[in-house]
């Protein structure tokens, strides 16, 4: 099956999220209809399936199969959270749209076409941002986030545009290819909020409800900046231009990002904030991978941003059923709250040790690949374990959790469960074996009405528990993906081959074969024929008889 | 030069002068009706009939989403040099663009085009980072991507018509984010949503936007429905108090926030 199931459905589900806003349940349930939709249309999606519309192609691929996989997943995971915690207005809606056009940018093979999709999707996110009601700069922050979209998509466009002809001419100026390589990856830059294009991201994680946090700051720039690595690696790695300085520059923005987000993570006091400044931070090792012209960039890029964006849409979830239980994001406000909601507790350290990780690890190994594939070796040595330091901000709020409650966390919701009210008691009273009977049977059906009434409220009463059930869900999601599961290497390390429509197979865009030596865990990709399989084989070189062709080109070096 | 493609991005041009340089809002809006419409069509081949007809849709529902967003709104703030210098310097970017077309290689796509993204990038320079409005700071914005979108018609192929159809949803996007931010500021008081202070004057920077967060509820769960079981209500712990004001973003604040203040009622 294509991914056009799953682009219709995002479409109606999140637009009739939308129309029906002012009914925030019937909203929340079209959006979750359209989520659980989204996930079992998404796990039906071949990897080289194909369709034509307009004159363009719409294709998948294993990575692109497993990316709206889990954004369906998670988020419906988010949905739940924010719907037991928060419930914001329009929030679900914007999750679907948004969700939907960063899966159409990544199904878009032509880089030009794809971006405007993904600032498309970008643009969605604006409606919860700039809520009507809330404070008065929210228009302020709603329009820098259109000034920061609408820079890094015009950036993009042009970029893309100006070497999708025939660069013959163009080769004798590799300046120009210099200029339009820095100003994609300067719009990733942006568009992620990565130091020190951070100033829009810092006022929108302010503004927007903590749930939509992810898609705003996370899933949509990935979606992206996969593109940009598609179109690196199309139009500016094979030509093995001397692009030392570009690529020093990116890697700067890269290293700087990681660092100081870490540290900007490090002194916030507000949570969301908290979760900003790690996305920035996570999206340095993005920007990294972009300074790195080596084929070798390729699967380590995809692997992270995977693991990245689940991860911090997990750590997104725990903040924002802190902030539903105990009505503040503010640390020293929190104190104890660790106490009354062990769950959230524990999947905290779930996702310390999914951010975090050990070498070996999927996640740690992918980012010690980008950091010494763009940066010399010192300095990505220390760009490798500056992740460490976020052990110190997990630790701190765990520290300020199992201290003395105080009087905003005793004021909250515990993750205790409840139940709404004791069962009444109904006395027999009647005389009569026959009046018995019918007391009897008159009794239980008023128990069984009981029962179900009570059992929306009862939902409503344990609604921080099921919270933390979402977010240890979603904490323990995290984790299988920093660890490699659900096929997450398989997946970034595919090459995506796109059944042509009709007579006479193309091939999509692709990494080039590497002439350095690839690590041992990465096979040589085939590729298939259309219809065939797209899992790569390790059993040697592609070869012209298996249908397809290897990378027309090899580059140099890797370092800047 | 075709001609009618020249005389098409002198309308585009024109509609991108009024947007940037009007003050009244509905001059703006006419003058983004024009840009919207017009852009698409500076292209060699023409777009097919469906094509135009998927873009005069999105045009029409983004500058209907505009007008909702900008009802009763009266005056921006305007250009500060002048429409005849707005016009003068997108004349300039145009010859620019024109003369340059390319850029280094042969251009797959027609002069005129290129000359109206150029024309379009710098009429968009000065309201998306001097604007002091959220409207001119929109069209700003609105203005950078159709220029962008427009010198990619000019440097490659014709747009397919799946191409448009991306197109035309990015318009739709464009139109709903400015009538959401323009209703957003006009709720809290006005187009003018940046207050700048006086120059030299050091700007004091105001709370952060956040939707005020709801006080967690007491321990009295919601009945279901008028035949649930309640439970006798319990005298809870009193709730701490509200923060000052200038109290950090994410602090506790019970009770829900105010209605929006229509910018006609008194205080």
């Amino acid at each position: 099956m294509s991914m056009l199931p799953f682009l219709v459905v995002a479409a109606i589900s999140g637009t009739a999220s939308l129309l029906v806003r002012s009914r925030r349940g019937w909203s929340t349930s079209c959006a979750v209809t359209g989520l659980v939709l989204m996930a079992v249309t998404s796990a039906s999606i071949e990897p080289s399936a194909a369709i034509r519309i307009g004159g363009t192609i719409l294709a998948s691929s294993e990575w692109l199969r497993l990316y709206a996989l889990l954004g369906s997943v998670v988020g419906l995971l988010l949905v739940a959270v924010d719907a037991s915690a928060m419930h914001e207005p329009d929030v679900p809606g914007i999750v679907v749209l948004g969700l939907g056009a960063a899966v159409l940018a990544l199904a878009l093979p032509d880089p030009g076409i794809a971006v405007v999709a993904a600032t498309a999707g970008g643009l969605a996110g604006i409606l919860v941002a700039a809520p009507v009601g809330a404070a008065a700069r929210a228009a302020f922050v709603g329009v820098r986030e259109l000034r920061a979209l609408a820079i890094a998509g015009a950036l993009a466009i042009v970029a893309t545009a100006w070497l999708a002809r025939p660069t013959d001419d163009l080769v004798a100026v590799p300046a120009v290819f210099g200029l339009a390589y820095l100003a994609f990856a300067i719009a990733v830059a942006i568009r992620f909020g990565a130091i020190p294009f951070h100033l829009w991201a810092a006022r929108v994680a302010d503004a927007a409800p903590g749930v939509a946090l992810p898609l705003l700051m996370a899933w949509g720039p990935a979606a992206f900046a996969a593109v940009a690595l598609v179109w690196i690696d199309q139009s500016v790695a094979p030509l093995a231009l001397p692009l030392g300085n570009e690529r020093s520059l990116i890697a700067t923005i890269g290293a700087v990002g990681v660092v100081l987000g870490i540290v900007a993570a490090w002194i916030q006091d507000d949570l969301e904030h908290v979760v900003g400044y790690t996305i920035a931070a996570d999206a340095g090792f993005v920007v990294l991978g972009l300074a790195g012209l080596d084929p070798a960039v390729w699967e380590p890029s995809r692997t992270w941003l995977l693991v990245f964006v689940v991860g911090r849409s997990a750590f997104a979830a725990w903040v924002v059923a802190v902030h539903g239980g105990f009505g503040t994001r503010r640390l020293p406000e929190l104190a104890g709250w660790a106490r009354r909601a062990p769950g959230l507790a524990l999947a905290l350290v779930v996702i310390a040790v999914a951010a975090v990780g050990w070498p070996g690890l999927i996640a740690w190994q992918a980012r010690a690949d980008l950091a010494h594939l763009a940066l010399p070796d010192a300095f990505a040595v220390l760009v490798t374990i500056a992740p460490l330091a976020l052990v110190a901000i997990y630790g701190r709020i765990l520290w300020i959790g199992i201290r003395p409650i105080e009087h905003a966390v005793r004021a909250g919701r515990g993750e205790r469960p409840g139940w709404p009210a004791p069962w009444p008691r109904r006395p027999m009273v009647g005389s009569g074996t026959i009046e018995r009977l019918f007391e009897r049977s008159s009794h239980a059906f008023a128990g069984l009405l009981d029962v179900l009434w009570a059992l929306p409220a009862a939902t409503w009463l344990n609604r921080m528990p099921l919270a933390s059930i979402a977010v240890l869900l979603l904490a323990g999601l995290a984790f299988a993906v920093s660890d490699g599961g659900m096929g997450v290497p398989q997946a970034a390390r595919a090459v995506p081959v796109i059944g042509e429509p009709g007579p006479g197979a193309e091939l999509s865009p692709s990494p080039r074969a590497s002439s350095v030596a690839t690590p041992a865990t990465t096979p040589v990709i085939t590729f298939q024929p259309i219809g065939g399989s797209a899992s790569p084989s390790a059993d040697g070189p592609a070869s012209p008889e298996t249908g397809g062709s290897a990378s027309p080109r090899a580059s140099g070096s890797s370092k800047p | 030069m075709n001609p009618a493609l020249a005389a098409i991005a002198a309308v585009t041009i024109s509609g991108a002068v009024l947007a940037v340089s009007a003050r009244d809002v509905r001059a703006t809006q006419l003058g983004l009706l024009v840009v919207l419409l017009e852009a698409p069509l500076i292209a060699d081949p023409w777009p097919d009939p469906l094509s135009i007809l998927a873009r005069i849709a999105a045009t029409l529902l983004a500058v209907r989403l505009i007008a909702i967003g900008l009802r009763g709104a009266d005056a921006t703030a305007g250009t500060r040099i002048g429409w005849p210098a707005e016009a003068l310097v997108a004349a300039a970017a145009a010859v620019i663009g024109f003369g340059s077309h390319g850029l280094g290689a042969a251009g797959l796509g027609p002069a005129e085009a290129q000359a109206t993204g150029f024309a379009l990038l710098v009429l968009a320079v000065a309201p998306l980072f001097t604007g002091r409005d959220v409207l001119r700071l929109a069209v700003g914005a609105l203005l950078l991507l159709v220029g962008a979108s427009s010198i990619r018609v000019g440097l490659d192929p014709a747009p397919s018509q799946g191409e448009h159809l991306v197109n035309a949803l990015l318009t739709i996007a464009i139109g709903g984010a400015i009538a959401v931010i323009a209703t957003a500021a006009r709720a809290a008081g006005g187009l003018d949503a940046i207050d700048i202070g006086r120059p030299g004057e050091a700007v004091r920077r105001p709370p952060d936007a956040h939707r005020v967060a709801e006080p967690p509820p007491a321990s009295e769960p919601r009945p279901a429905s008028r035949r649930a079981p309640r439970r006798t209500p319990t005298p809870s712990a009193p709730s701490p108090g509200a923060p000052a004001p200038g109290a950090p973003a994410g602090s506790r604040q019970p009770g829900r926030p105010a209605p929006p203040r229509r910018p006609s009622e008194p205080g």
